[in-house]
């Protein structure tokens, strides 16, 4: 790691940890392991989205160029989200791309995504299949990244859930047994069963 | 191409050199000899003259449109350094379009929207005992070592080269490098960005950046092909003739190949797409081994010699119809004329479409052969080399032994002819004329061939003084067929001899 990118990480480090969000829990930035080239973020899914309450863990690699490129950041915490892959945690995000500016910080990064959570921009999309349904039907995307968000991020559970589930257990009394895939099938076909069903057939 | 300095430290003994060019091997410049009478004015151009020119035409632009440099620079390239079509439309329609049009900010507007709308917005330095922090590094440093442009975003000097190499070097930015605060769209300046780097080839590299478009969009521009290179021919008008730049390298001012005649540009152009089209049969003839024919135990082709000997059953053939060698060698030397009339024979549609691919492979083989070989004379440069310095310990001077490496250049420069004649051949009709140039082909291709075995084989055998007088006699002859092959193929352009195939 070179000289400036290491005091960078260091005085970065301090500077989160003082900060307000994390006073209010809003942010979290950890070493993955002894070095600074390989971080863990964590940021709560802001109110008023589906994702409220919920915990969603980063992957941060910082390259050996930074601050003069950006971090390379992705979601370990599965989420539902038109610019966030729903596969691999993949992020659409300009500021990790042309727009990142070395006078940014991993904490501008981590507010960024907090951002992003609160205002998807479906038409720069990183996953099709939910910009496409966050287009067309909003109603179903909100109750399934809000259920997502409690499958996976610890978020409350809510109302809607039940029908869900309910319908996730037909699926595994059929015999599709792997969880992820019967709830990205039912997530990507709008919960239509039958639909989910033949998306799952080989 | 390897480099072989050695060679050229004593003849080059009087040449101006800067130490950044290592002249290539073969003297190139006698590429041009003989070729054609009339001279092809044209200058090679440093990086540096380049941004002068280009400058002048900004200054111009500027005298009559008063805009910042680099934004001149930008707009010009978008109406590809057409300035008087520029100066028109900045008069005739609204400027800020223009900017828009060109991804610029007004320059009048620019400060005013320099900062953005966005949440996140950049702070600005902190004084802390006299001393500014650089929101990149976090260093603490004294005001001279700060520095920024007209929005106000300032940052050590340090922070600003490092930052203008990762946008050159990594991302090659040149055309707009702007303001390494976020959001801001503050263009760097031209001026600025050669005065914050240091490091010579970052600066290159930029320059390079910048007059891409400018000689891109100049017909009497061309970049020199060769890899780094970064020097620029100016031709006084557009032609098909041979230029040299500096590195040594020779090749076509209208094209950019490699020097091709005799062959023209747009056929040169159709036969390398067809080529590419081909990748995959003609990398297979491409390949470097082939099988002996009569034992088809494995040989590899080390040196430019067609004349091949089986390791194993001591065979002599030809490595390109891989016919024995013996008639090679004497006078009805037949390895370089396709037969049509045999083509002829095939009848149906099917056996066209195979006859169609065996003609191309066949023309193919042989350019793509020379080619070959034209890479391994490279190795003859050095082999030639220990043999010029073993004859000097036998009391001949150095002048006497200079022969030699003339003959490797001669070698080269037939063995470049005789590549591009076979693309030349390929899309030829057959008529009285091109039967003349297929027999001129064969002579050269006979010739050059017997050099390159006097070269390779026999030089290590021989008796020194017997050599001289053979490999001298045999490279003056290989010129001489060389240039009557040229002269006839060029009458042939002037009297619009020469009938080209259609649909192949
Ligand atoms: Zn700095
Ligand atoms: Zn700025
Ligand atoms: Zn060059
Ligand atoms: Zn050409
Ligand atoms: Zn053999
Ligand atoms: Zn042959």
């Amino acid at each position: 790691m070179s000289n400036i990118a290491l005091t960078r990480i260091q005085r970065e480090f301090k500077e989160v940890i003082k900060s307000d969000e994390v006073k209010n829990c809003q942010i979290k930035l950890e070493p993955f392991e002894d070095n600074f080239t390989h971080l863990k973020g964590e940021i709560i899914g802001p109110p008023d989205t589906p994702y409220q309450g919920g915990k969603y863990t980063l992957d941060i690699v910082i390259p050996e160029t930074y601050p003069f490129n950006p971090p390379k950041v992705k979601f370990l915490t599965k989420i539902w989200h038109p610019n966030i892959s729903s596969q691999t945690g993949a992020i659409c995000l300009d500021i990790l791309k042309d727009q990142w500016a070395a006078a940014m910080t991993l904490r501008t990064v981590l507010l960024s995504l907090q951002a992003l959570m609160s205002a998807a921009e479906p038409d720069d999309p990183q996953d099709a299949v939910v910009a496409t349904q966050f287009k067309q039907h909003p109603e179903i995307f909100r109750s399934t990244a809000s259920f997502w968000a409690y499958v996976y991020a610890e978020a409350p559970r809510n109302e809607k859930m039940k029908e869900y589930e309910e319908k996730l257990k037909q699926l595994q009394e059929m015999g599709f047994h792997e969880k992820n895939s019967r709830i990205t099938a039912l997530s990507s076909k709008n919960w239509d069963l039958q639909a989910a069903m033949e998306f799952l057939l080989p | 191409m390897e480099i072989d300095d050695d060679l050229l430290a004593n003849s080059d003994a009087g040449t101006e050199d800067d130490d950044e060019f290592v002249e290539l091997a073969p003297e190139q410049t006698s590429a041009m000899d003989g070729m054609d009478p009339e001279e092809f004015p044209y200058d090679v151009l440093a990086l540096e003259q380049v941004v002068t020119l280009m400058v002048d035409i900004i200054k111009e632009v500027r005298n009559v449109v008063e805009i910042p440099a680099t934004t001149t620079r930008i707009l010009l390239n978008h109406f590809k350094w057409d300035k008087e079509k520029l100066i028109e439309t900045y008069y005739e329609s609204d400027p800020d379009r223009i900017f828009a049009d060109a991804h610029l900010i007004s320059p009048s507007r620019k400060v005013a929207i320099a900062c953005s709308k966005r949440e996140i917005k950049p702070r600005y330095s902190v004084k802390e005992n006299g001393e500014y922090v650089c929101e990149i590094c976090y260093a603490s440093v004294p005001e001279q070592l700060m520095s920024g442009l007209e929005c106000g975003h300032r940052f050590c000097i340090s922070c600003w080269t490092h930052y203008l190499t990762t946008k050159i070097m990594d991302e090659g930015m040149g055309q707009t490098i702007s303001c390494a605060a976020h959001n801001c769209d503050i263009l760097v300046d031209d001026e600025t960005v050669m005065k914050l780097l240091s490091d010579s080839h970052v600066k290159l590299k930029y320059q390079h950046l910048i007059t891409n478009s400018f000689v891109e969009c100049n017909r009497l521009l061309r970049w020199c092909p060769t890899p780094d290179c970064g020097h620029v021919i100016k031709g006084q008008y557009v032609s098909d003739k041979p230029v040299t730049c500096r590195c040594g390298h020779t090749f076509c001012f209208a094209c950019g190949q490699n020097w091709h005649d005799p062959v023209k540009c747009s056929i040169l152009r159709k036969w390398i797409k067809k080529c590419d089209d081909d990748s995959e049969t003609s990398n297979w003839i491409a390949a470097n081994t082939k099988e002996c024919p009569k034992c088809r135990s494995i040989i590899e082709k080390d040196g430019g010699c067609n004349h091949m000997v089986c390791k194993k059953c001591r065979f002599d053939f030809c490595w390109v119809c891989l016919g024995p060698w013996e008639p090679h060698g004497s006078s009805w030397y037949n390895c370089n004329r396709y037969d049509e009339d045999e083509a002829k024979r095939a009848r149906s549609a099917q056996e066209k479409s195979r006859a169609a691919l065996q003609r191309y492979l066949f023309y193919c083989n042989r350019y793509m052969n020379h080619m070959q070989s034209l890479k391994l004379e490279n190795k003859l440069y050095a082999s030639v080399r220990d043999k010029m310095e073993e004859m000097q310990k036998h009391n001949m001077s150095w002048i006497e032994v200079q022969f030699l490496k003339k003959a490797v250049d001669v070698l080269c420069q037939c063995r470049q002819t005789l590549m591009h004649t076979y693309v030349f051949a390929f899309y030829l009709r057959k008529n009285n004329q091109s039967i003349i140039f297929e027999t001129n082909q064969r002579d050269l291709e006979q010739a050059t061939e017997q050099l390159s075995e006097y070269l390779e084989r026999e030089i290590t055998q021989e008796v020194l003084r017997d050599i001289k007088q053979k490999v001298q006699d045999k490279s003056r002859y290989c010129e001489s067929r060389r240039n009557v092959l040229l002269k006839h193929v060029h009458e042939g352009y002037e009297n619009e001899l020469w009938e080209y195939l259609d649909n192949i």
